[in-house]
Order: C-alpha cells, then structure tokens, then sequence
C-alpha cells in the first residue's frame, strides 16, 4: 500500500514512503509544513488548495502525492525568490485583494500560472482565469485590480 | 477514502492486465477487489473520498507513452486518451475547425482542472446527481431499488433529466460528450487481450432502461485510448450553448451542440445534439428533420425546437428546461443559418 | 471622573458639517478634527497583516501543529430524527493509531450508555468523536463504528412543519435554546404549539406602536403581499474547529472564532474551569460571517479528547460537516401590509413572518420594518419553526436581510401605486438625513435618472434598475478592553483579545494608535486575538470598531501623557505643552524644541509604559430605554441586472453602494467590507439555497460544487460610496460596516428584476426557472 516517491518542491528534492490514497495537499501540509497550502472544499471546487505542478496550476487535494512523484512542485511558500515579493503578492497587498487571507494563496498561484500564458490580459481574461477560485470575503474586485498591478509590473 | 495500492502502468497492456473491473460496476456490485483505472483523477477521486467506492488498486494509465497526441489531417482530429482538456483547448485545429467543440471544452470545469483532466476521463466521468454522489441514497445506478429524484413530492429534480426518464432521471456529466457527439466522434477502446476496437460515441453512451448500472459501454478491462473525430467539411457551421445558473464554473442545465453541413442557406448534414436533457447526450433525430435539406429560417427553427422537447416528461422541479432548450436549439440553427 | 469640555465636528462634510460641544471624561483625547486633517486615519493604508497572508506566513487554526498532536473526526447521525439503539466503538479502538474515542451523552460525564445519548433531530448532528494518530486514521476509525438507530418521522419543510398533525422536534418548550442569530432578541422557546414557538413582537426598539386598524383605515392605497426567503449556509473557507491542548495547568485553545473570549468563557463554563486557566488564540481566522462565536460542540469534543489522551487534539470539521451543521440563515414567509396616504404618508405597516432555523430559534425578521420609516401604526409578529434540520446561527446583519427583502419590495410596489418615482417616495418617509445624502450622491454616481418604467425595455435581454436601503444598529460592546504598551526602545505593541475576522480590525488599531502617537501605521506591533490580554468584543453586529478603537486611542493617549509627563519634567514644561507628531515630541509653543519619539523613550524609569483602557460610554448618552448608540448604520444600494428573457439568466452588472459608518478608518478596507456584504447579497438573491430531500432529510448540495455561490465572472462592477458622517459620541467617533454592507443589495436585485421584466418574483433565489415562470414560458 506504500510507494516511495520523490517531489521536487520549491525547488528542494524531498523523498518520502506514502500511503497509495495521501493526497498531495496533505503531503504538503503535513510532511513539510507548508500549510500556506490551504483546504477548502476538500474536492476540487473552492481552488483554494492550487498549486504548480510542472508549471500548471492543479488543485492539489484532486491529485494524489503518488500521482507527483517525480514532478516539480511550486506553493506559495516558494514564488517570492530571495526575499522579494513576488509581483503577485505584492498586488494583492497594495492593491487589497484580500480580506481573511485563506483564499489568497490559491488565487494567486492560480494567477501566476495565468499571467504566464497571457502578460497583457484584460479584465474580463483575469476573471475568466478565476473562475476556479471561492473567495467568501472580498468581492473579487480587488483580486483583479491586484493581478492588473501585477501584468502591469511585470511587463514594465 | 479507503486503502488501496497505487500502481503506475507502464503500457496499454501492462494497464489492461492490472484492472479487473470498472468504476460503474465496483458502484453497482462491489467486489472488495477492484483494481480501476485513472487518469487525471479528478471523478475517481470524488467517488472514493464519498465512499462510494473503495477500490483495492487504482492503476495510473495518466502516464502511458503516447496516448497524450492531437493530431488533425484530412481524416480528422486525433485526440489521445490522455491529453488534457486545456491542451484541446490551446490546439489550434480545434479552435479553427471543430468551434463547438472548442467552446464546450473551454466551458468545461475550471482552469485548474482543465490542466488535470484528460478527455478520456471527461468522457468516461459519472453523473452528478446529487443523490448517486450521496452514500446514503442507494439509488438504481447503485445497486438501490428507487430513484430518489423522480419522486413527485420529495425529489429534489431541477437538475434532472426531461426525456428518457423513465428510470433514472440523472443527466450526463461531460458537457464535452454532447459536442463530441454532435460531430459523430468515436471512441478507441483496448481490451484485456489487447483487442482494438472503434465505437462511436453513439454507441458508447448506455441509456438506464438497457442498463441502469453503468453509463457507457466500457467493460472491466477496457482502456480508453483515442478518441476520432471526423474531419468537418468545409461548408461545415457549428455551434454549442451551455446554460448555467452562474457563468463561472457550473454544470449545465441544459447545453445543445449542432453541426451542420451548409450549402447555402440550405442545411444539408444535421446533427442536434443535447446535454443535460437525458442520463446521456442524446441526439435530438426529429428535429434535425425538420431543417435537413431546408432553408433554415425563424419558422423552422422554431418548430424544430418545439419538436426536440415533443416527448418531454418533465419532473416535479425542471419543467423550465423545456423552454430553456428550445430557446438555445432556436437561437443555434439561426446562427448556423 | 472629573469631566471637561470639547468641541468636536458635526454632522455631514459637504452637506451640513457644523460643531458641537461635549462633556468627556479628563482622560481621554481631545477631539479629532475630520479626516482631511488627520495623517493616518480615515487614509488607505495598507494591512499590516498582508504580507503574512500572501506569502502563506499566516497560521490559520488548521495550520497548528503541536507536539504529539493528534486529529479529531466526529461521527455524524444519518439519520434526521430518531433515538441512538446502540453504540459499538470496540472495532474502531482496534485500529493502529487510535488514541481516545468519546460518545456524546446528555450527561456531560464520560461512560455513560443506553438510552442516555441524546436524541437526534438533524442529519448531521455529531454522535461520538475519534482522535487519532492522522486524520486518515480518524477517519477509518469512525466508519467502523456501529450505530443503531430507532428512526422517527421527521419535517423538513417549513410549512408542512406547521401543520397540526406534523412530528415534533421539541415535545417540551424550550427553555434556553442555541439562538439561531437574531441579534439583540432572545427569542422565547418556552411559548407556541407543536413545532411553532413565539411570536416575537417586540425589539429594543419597544413593542407595536399605534393603532393598526385605524392606520389602515385612513390610507389611500395599500400594499400587501407574501415575501419568501432561502436558508443559506455561511460558507467560510476555512470551517470550523479547535486545536486543544489541555495541560494540567492551562486549556490552550486555538480557535478559529470571532470571538475568542467568549469562547474562553464558554469552555471554561463548560468545564467548570476558572477564566484564568482557559486560553483561547485566534490569530489569522479564514472567515466566520456570524457562525463563529462559540465553542460548538467541536470545542467541547476537541477538549475532552485532549483531556482522555493527554495529548494535543486538533479538530477541523470538513466543508459537508461545515453546511450540516454548523450554522444558516434561517428561511422566511413573510407578509407585509402597508398603508399609505396619497402623498406617501405611511399609516400602518402590519408583519408576520416565519422562519425556521432549524433545531434553532432566531429565525425572526428583524428590525426594518420598525424603524426604517416613520410610520405610527406598527405591529409585528415573528415565529419560529422548528424543523428537523442543522441549526441556524447568526449571519451577517441576521434578521434584517430577510426583512429587507419584502419591506424593501413592499415600498417599491408602494411607490408604483403612489405613481412616485421610489427615492422621492423615500425622501418622504425616511427621517435619516444621512441616508438623503446616500440617495442623492448615489442616485447621481449610478444614473438613476436612466431608470426607464417597469418592463418598458425592448429585445430579449431586459436591463432594469433598482434600489433598496437598510439600516442597522449602532451596537456598543461596554465591556472592551485594549492595552497599549510604549517600550523603551521606540517600539509600541497594541494587545487585546479582540481578533482580526478578515476585516482589518489589526490594521485599524495600528491606525488610530499610530494618529494619537503621531507615528505611522506600520511603527506599531498589533497582538491581537489572544484571551490573555484585555478582553474585548466578539466580531459579529459591527460592534467591534465602535467599540474597541476609542479604547485603543484612549489608552495610546494616556500612555502618551505618562510620557509627556517625563519629558515635561525635563524641559521645565507642562506636558500639555507637548505634542506627538511625524515621529517627534513637539514643544508646541517652541516648534524647534523636540525629540525623536525613540529618543524620547530612552531615558524612561521603566522599561515600558503600559496603559489599558476600556470603552466609556457614549459622549451623547445612549438612547434610552433601549440602550443603543444614536444613529444607525445605514445604506443605499442600486442595481443594475440584465435579464435574458429567453433563457431566465439574469446578470448583475452594476451596484453603487453608498454607506455610513461615522468616521471612516480606512478607506480601502471599508470599501472591501462593502465590496464583500455586496457580492453576499448578489448570491442571496441569485445563486445560494440549501437543497433538502424531503424523503429522507438530508442536504443534498452540501458541498461547494452544488451549492451555488458566486465567483469571479459573477461579480459586477461594485462602485462604493463612503460617507462620512460625525457623531461626536467617542474618542474615535467611527463605527463597523460589515452588516449594513450585506442587507439591501439582494432586495435591490429583486426591485432591478422587476423593473426590467415588470413581473415581481417574491422568493429568492431568482433562478432561470423563476424568471421563465414569472415570464410564463413554462408548459407542462
């Protein structure tokens, strides 16, 4: 019922024996204690678990840790490089495209993964690209002016 | 979830040797020993973690060589098994070429699952009646004496199906089916003994009153590798709706997809297809009567409508799916007009 | 304490700003002048809270690890209405990993069996709890118990609970019963027949006024219709939970709750402990909407557990447990009947409603109906249901957003018999002077004078407009306690048990201390949300800016004046020379004598000042008898929808929502506050509805796939109006924002429809399936 796996995540190689049925989530959240991971729905709905797997954003609480072996794994824990804020996350700070903050990893991982495929989106393209994330608290409106200042910042 | 082992299958065969039974069986008469297929995970995952199944193994098929190609030439679009619904998405000969399809697949869960999920898997997914994904409603797709849905007094049924319902009410989950059927696609199955077979989606999809247990055709150790699409024909219009109580993320209410062969402004190749109408995508055959070898115009599209929902039955709750078809049906066949 | 007088800003900047003079107590601040004069309040500032947030820093309750810590499942019934037979945990103890097993008995004590387990009246209510060595393992653990159930009839609908011959949740009255969150109002379990219980007829604002029947008699037009309202669930995304470790010498308890120290209060109840040996933290919370304020029964489960294994427990309940169980706003019928001259002169407005909140009572209507408008005559009578179905709690501006939508849809149909246009018809009928300048600045930002008569647009896709307001009380919470501490080293920490919902309430605090310090809103250290400060107030109501920023400026200024007190010494002054601004301590008659604010600090006798203040009363007094803050918090909301008449999809595409708060704090955040009330309200009246199978009393779309709430393409253009508004009634004069922002904008959707369509839908949500029957294109 064990496999021995080997993610690579936040660019750190990490091996461990896991059970056929861990969910990737958990393998985050609970063997490497990076709960900036959240879990919402539990089955795939809320986004508020998405990650990069292999440069995609994925829901990882619909993918089994098994099923990653051998894949690059990115969480929020791993977008600012050295220390600096990610554009992204510098957005939804200056922008306030947060409330409570538990839906605001996903969001922008799901955003990092959007804005890598399209620089220059428009407003309604950004909504689009959230169409896969629950944010109970905030109205979504500062989420896109957070990921407008971003595009904005990264194409400068 | 239960226990089970993880096995990652390194070819057709070697998957088709591993699995012992399928998703719709293990629902239906558990075994206790189910070996079953995924490939992105997504709906297997869903039915495991309600406890709906408890499967002993699930065999990874997401990682086979070479069943993750899109081709398109004169035969049509090659789709393997485990390309991605975002990958359709991006392929351009689809964008171009097959526009219903396009849509429908765009329109399809969210960008996140879209990266994960693979077109064999959509195809393959259960109905999301409420009641078949609750472990405690033993309904007829599990193996349960009643539909809980199509009571008159206590089914909750404004998702449910309006014809075929006679038995179970649930409709179809895969939106992309009802594109796919509309441009008469098929579907490569392997088997244990690694025979190949080609079905058309026509064929593939099983309606309750030939077998409630199961949606589609597939047997224990069928593999779903390729699915064909026939190559449109350049005077070739198609269209797909899908309504939705919400634009993001929803499942449909009712989705109609039509292609159509032109000449003119005279239809003459037809097929009207419909999602969320019936417990699978079903072609509505007496309506494409009505307009084939005709000028399309606002009478007929009209009446063709009236036509698809002839043998409606609604339930307690969906009778607005009635005119809610004929408004897209309508609102299609003048477009492709 | 000695009082003197202050002369503060009155009224409404750019529409009647004057001053007024009053009496505060000696040791509070002086008055502040508006915001255009202040540095960091009332400006949009960042959150201090932020960078945690997105960078996935924040440690949210299920983000808690602790040594040896196990998890927690519950075991939930199945079943909506019957007795527990039998219990059989002996193959669940089997399993590796488990540690402690605990079945919940009407006797709080551990051990007992039989018959004593408690009867079960929802699917969903919790029966046992497993902990063990991972979630996993609790999980398989609890699927291996078996229960045996004696199953009895059961009602889930609200009206077929009503009848005479419908099974009874409750054969007994009820004395004190989990209040389904009508704020301000205990509803009365102990009166009514079979499953109805009430009625509630009076509020803190009194009882029926008037004379009904003659108010009636002397109008000239009359309005009366039925108005019906969905439970929806709250829905925050992180659920529910605790981690608890309960150690000889202390409960410690992380919480995800808006009010840790009632959940402090309600353990340490529960167990008999004293206050001081409970501790609760809540430090990054992931929503709550009204559904957190108590321990539940995961509070309780998590801490026997952790007691039984001597280990830490952690219990989050999943998102299905999170809709069965632990909280909904309840559903209403209502019907209103409203009398009116023929100038618009309101004579009587009679309600009666009913809701059920489930195995809970508070499922009334609340107070618009009473004091939106002037109207003499008034009666209300509001009852509760019981049904077998999970209990309602307060939810955002409870009561009043089910009320809202038939009062509200009520004066617009009034105002289309009165041929009035429905502002001027509430310019009539509406006292609040700042609720005119919220119609009058929002009419003008949205274009209300585009609005065209009712179902007079062409095509198939039909624009309508509407508008609705709201009102809400201006709770205090007295007892509200913050200490501000002034270290020797410059830094200054701001502490209280007063937690951060989402709202900002951490950022709004570093504000107002850093405006009485004269120091910038990133200088100070905010520790909140920990029961081992002072208490403050829960976070439900919007009482919490209200009452807990004139503590915080209070005691920043006291600790301010300890400390001009020193300096004042040394510069042979008197500290009230002395002012703190831009970072300096300013002699004020000598500009060029100052100091740095850390030098200033260097040379303290302490190594900290300390300073804790609690909330005084209002500067005005309280209305009385009632005991409520002058004014209200109120709103105007307009909406703009597209309906497509063919397929029933309606779209909202626009909504200006001007609001009031008193003095506004932060711009930005408010402007989320209201961003967020308003999109809860498009889901209320579009999208949200708990789906129940009368068969067999379960909750179908427990889920976040089927239970529809809105996301991003949903969510329309939202343009906020903010103003401001001076009381003069505390040292910060500025109030919360969170329910106003929630209560008109789905009863302005509903107003939109109409206008658009020119048929009325009377019950939410307005589906496809509704608009196409309002529009009569369903055949059979």
């Amino acid at each position: 019922m064990s496999n021995e796996i080997t993610i690579s995540v936040n660019g750190k190689s990490e091996t461990h024996t896991v059970e056929g049925r861990e969910l990737l989530v958990d393998f985050l959240r609970e063997r490497l204690s990076l709960t900036g991971t959240h879990v919402g729905c539990d089955t795939s709905s809320c986004g508020a678990c998405t990650i990069h797997m292999n440069g995609q954003a994925v829901k990882s609480c619909s993918i089994l840790a098994a099923q990653a072996d051998g894949a690059e794994v990115t969480t929020i824990e791993g977008l600012a490089s050295n220390g600096a804020l990610h554009p992204l996350q510098e957005g939804f700070n200056e922008e306030h495209g947060l409330q409570c903050g538990f839906c605001t990893p996903g969001i922008i991982m799901t955003a990092a993964d959007f804005l890598q495929n399209n620089s220059n989106p428009t407003e309604h393209e950004i909504r689009e690209a959230l169409e896969g994330n629950f944010c109970r608290c905030t109205g979504y409106h500062n989420i896109v002016k957070s990921i407008q200042y971003a595009a904005k910042k990264m194409n400068a | 979830m239960n226990k089970f082992s993880w096995y990652e299958a390194k070819s057709v065969e070697d998957a088709v040797k591993q699995v012992n039974n399928t998703v719709s069986e293990e629902l239906y008469l558990p075994s206790g020993k189910a070996a079953i297929f995924k490939s992105g995970g997504i709906d297997v995952l869903d039915l495991v973690k309600e406890g709906l199944i408890q499967p002993k193994t699930i065999v990874n098929v997401r990682n086979i060589p070479g069943l993750n190609k899109i081709s398109f030439d004169d035969n049509g679009l090659r789709i393997g098994a485990n390309v991605t619904l975002a990958e359709i998405e991006g392929n351009e000969a689809v964008k171009t070429r097959y526009a219903a399809l396009h849509e429908a697949v765009a329109h399809a869960a969210t960008p996140q699952l879209r990266n994960m999920s693979t077109i064999a898997g959509n195809l393959a997914q259960r109905t999301r009646c409420w009641y078949f994904r609750s472990s405690d409603h033993p309904c007829f797709r599990k193996g349960g004496d009643k539909c809980f849905a199509k009571h008159s007094e206590t089914g909750q049924n404004e998702n449910h199906a309006i014809l075929e319902n006679d038995r179970c009410v649930s409709v179809y989950a895969s939106s992309v089916a009802t594109a796919l059927l509309a441009y008469q696609g098929s579907v490569m199955i392997t088997n244990g003994k690694m025979e190949s077979r080609q079905v058309p989606l026509s064929e593939f999809f099983v309606a309750p009153d030939q077998d409630v247990s199961r949606e589609n055709i597939l047997e224990p150790n069928d593999l779903i590798t390729e699915i064909s699409v026939p190559a449109p024909d350049m005077n070739t219009k198609s269209y797909y709706s899908k309504q939705v109580q919400r634009a993001s993320y929803d499942w449909s209410m009712a989705d109609v997809a039509i292609v159509a062969q032109m000449n003119g402004d005279t239809c003459e190749k037809i097929t009207i297809t419909l999602g969320a109408a019936a417990p699978i995508p079903i072609r509505a055959y007496e309506a494409e009567k009505i307009v084939l070898n005709k000028k399309i115009n606002e009478e007929r599209a009209t009446r063709a409508a009236k036509v698809a929902m002839e043998n409606a039955k609604p339930l307690s709750k969906n009778s607005y799916k009635l005119p809610l078809f004929e408004s897209i049906i309508k609102q299609g066949l003048l477009e492709i007009a | 304490m000695e009082k003197r007088k202050e002369i503060f800003p009155f009224g409404i900047p750019g529409h009647n700003l004057s001053e007024i003079e009053r009496e505060i107590p000696n040791d509070e601040p002086p008055a502040w002048p508006v915001n255009d004069q202040l540095k960091e309040v009332g400006k949009r500032v960042n959150r201090i809270d932020a960078r945690a947030k997105v960078t996935g820093e924040a440690k949210y309750t299920s983000d808690m690890k602790l040594s040896g810590m196990l998890y927690a499942k519950f075991l939930r019934s199945n079943i909506p209405h019957g007795s527990i037979t039998s219990i059989d945990t002996s193959e669940a103890e089997k399993v590796p990993g488990v540690h402690g097993i605990h079945i919940i008995t009407k006797n709080k004590e551990d051990g007992m069996v039989g018959n004593e387990y408690p009867e079960i009246k929802y699917v969903g209510q919790p029966i046992a709890g497993v902990a063990a060595e991972s979630l996993s393992i609790a999980k398989d653990a609890v699927a291996m118990i078996k229960i045996e159930y004696d199953p009895k009839s059961f009602v889930i609908d609200l009206e077929e609970a009503m009848l005479p011959d419908a099974p009874l949740v409750f054969k007994e009255p009820i004395q004190r019963q989990e209040d389904g969150g009508d704020v301000g109002v205990v509803h009365d379990g102990s009166k009514g027949q079979g499953n109805l219980r009430g009625p509630t007829t009076s509020s803190f604002y009194g009882g029926p006024r008037g004379d009904l029947e003659k108010g009636f008699a002397e109008a000239d037009v009359m309005v009366e219709n039925t108005y019906r309202t969905q439970v929806h669930t709250h829905m925050p995304l992180e659920t529910h939970g605790v981690v608890i470790d309960w150690k000889p010498e202390e409960m410690l308890v992380y919480a995800s709750t808006q009010n840790t120290a009632g959940v402090r209060n309600e353990l340490a109840n529960y167990f008999e402990l004293p206050k001081s040996q409970v501790r609760v933290i809540c430090d990054f919370m992931g929503g709550g909407f009204g559904a957190k304020h108590s321990a539940g029964s995961f509070g309780p489960m998590a801490a026997i557990l952790s007691k039984k294994t001597k280990r830490p427990v952690w219990l989050m309940i999943d998102r299905k447990e999170e809709h069965l169980a632990e909280g909904n706003r309840p559903s209403s019928i209502q019907t209103l009947k409203i009398g009116a001259k023929r100038d618009g002169t309101l004579t009587a407005i009679q309600q009666k409603s009913h809701g059920t909140a489930g195995v809970a009572l508070g499922a009334g209507v609340g107070r618009i109906a009473q004091i939106l408008y002037d109207c003499p005559n008034f009666k209300t009578e509001q009852y509760d249901v019981l049904t077998h179905a999970g209990p309602g709690a307060a939810w955002r501006a409870p009561g009043n957003v089910q009320g809202a939508f038939g009062v509200e849809q009520a004066i617009d149909e009034l105002a289309e018999k009165l041929k009035m246009d429905p502002l001027a018809l509430r310019d009539k009928i509406d006292k609040s002077e700042v609720r005119k300048v919220e119609r009058s600045r929002g009419a003008e930002l949205f274009g209300w004078s585009n609005r065209k008569p009712a179902g007079s647009a062409s095509g198939i896709i039909k624009k309508g407009m509407g508008v609705a307001q709201s009102c809400w009380p201006r709770f205090v919470t007295l007892n509200s306690s913050i200490e501000v501490r002034i270290l020797n080293d410059g830094s200054v920490e701001v502490r209280g048990s007063v937690q951060d919902i989402g709202t900002g309430t951490k950022t709004i605090l570093a504000q107002v201390v850093a405006e009485e310090l004269g120091l910038k809103t990133t200088d100070i250290t905010v520790r909140i949300g920990d029961t081992l400060f002072p208490d403050g107030p829960g976070s439900g109501g919007s009482v919490v800016t209200q009452s807990i920023t004139p503590p915080a400026r209070n005691a920043a200024y006291e600790a301010k004046m300890k400390l001009f007190n020193q300096i004042a010494t040394k510069w042979e002054t008197e500290a009230s020379k002395l002012e703190a601004v831009d970072g300096f301590i300013i002699h004020k008659d000598d500009r060029s004598k100052k100091i740095p604010f850390k030098e200033a600090l260097r040379g303290m006798r302490t190594s900290q000042i300390s300073v804790t203040a609690s909330r005084s009363n209002d500067y005005g007094g309280f209305q009385q008898p009632w005991g409520l803050a002058y004014g209200d918090l109120g709103s105007v909301q307009f909406a703009e929808v597209s309906v497509n008449t063919n397929t029933g999809f309606v779209k909202v595409d626009r909504v200006v929502a001007a609001h009031s708060c008193g003095r506004p704090l932060n711009m930005s955040q408010l402007e989320s506050q209201v961003n967020g009330g308003v999109i809860q309200g498009i889901s209320y009246a579009l999208y949200e509805n708990r789906v129940m199978d009368k068969g067999t009393g379960h909750f179908m779309n427990a889920n976040v796939d089927q239970y529809k709430v809105p996301y991003s393409m949903e969510i329309p253009e939202i343009e906020v109006i903010i103003v401001e508004e001076y009381g003069a009634l505390s040292s910060t004069d500025a109030y919360g924002i969170g329910e106003p922002a929630n209560i008109a904008t789905a009863v302005a959707i509903a107003n939109a429809v109409y206008n658009a369509i020119g048929v009325r839908i009377y019950e939410i949500p307005i589906t496809p399936a509704s608009i196409l029957k309002a529009l009569n294109k369903i055949y059979e």
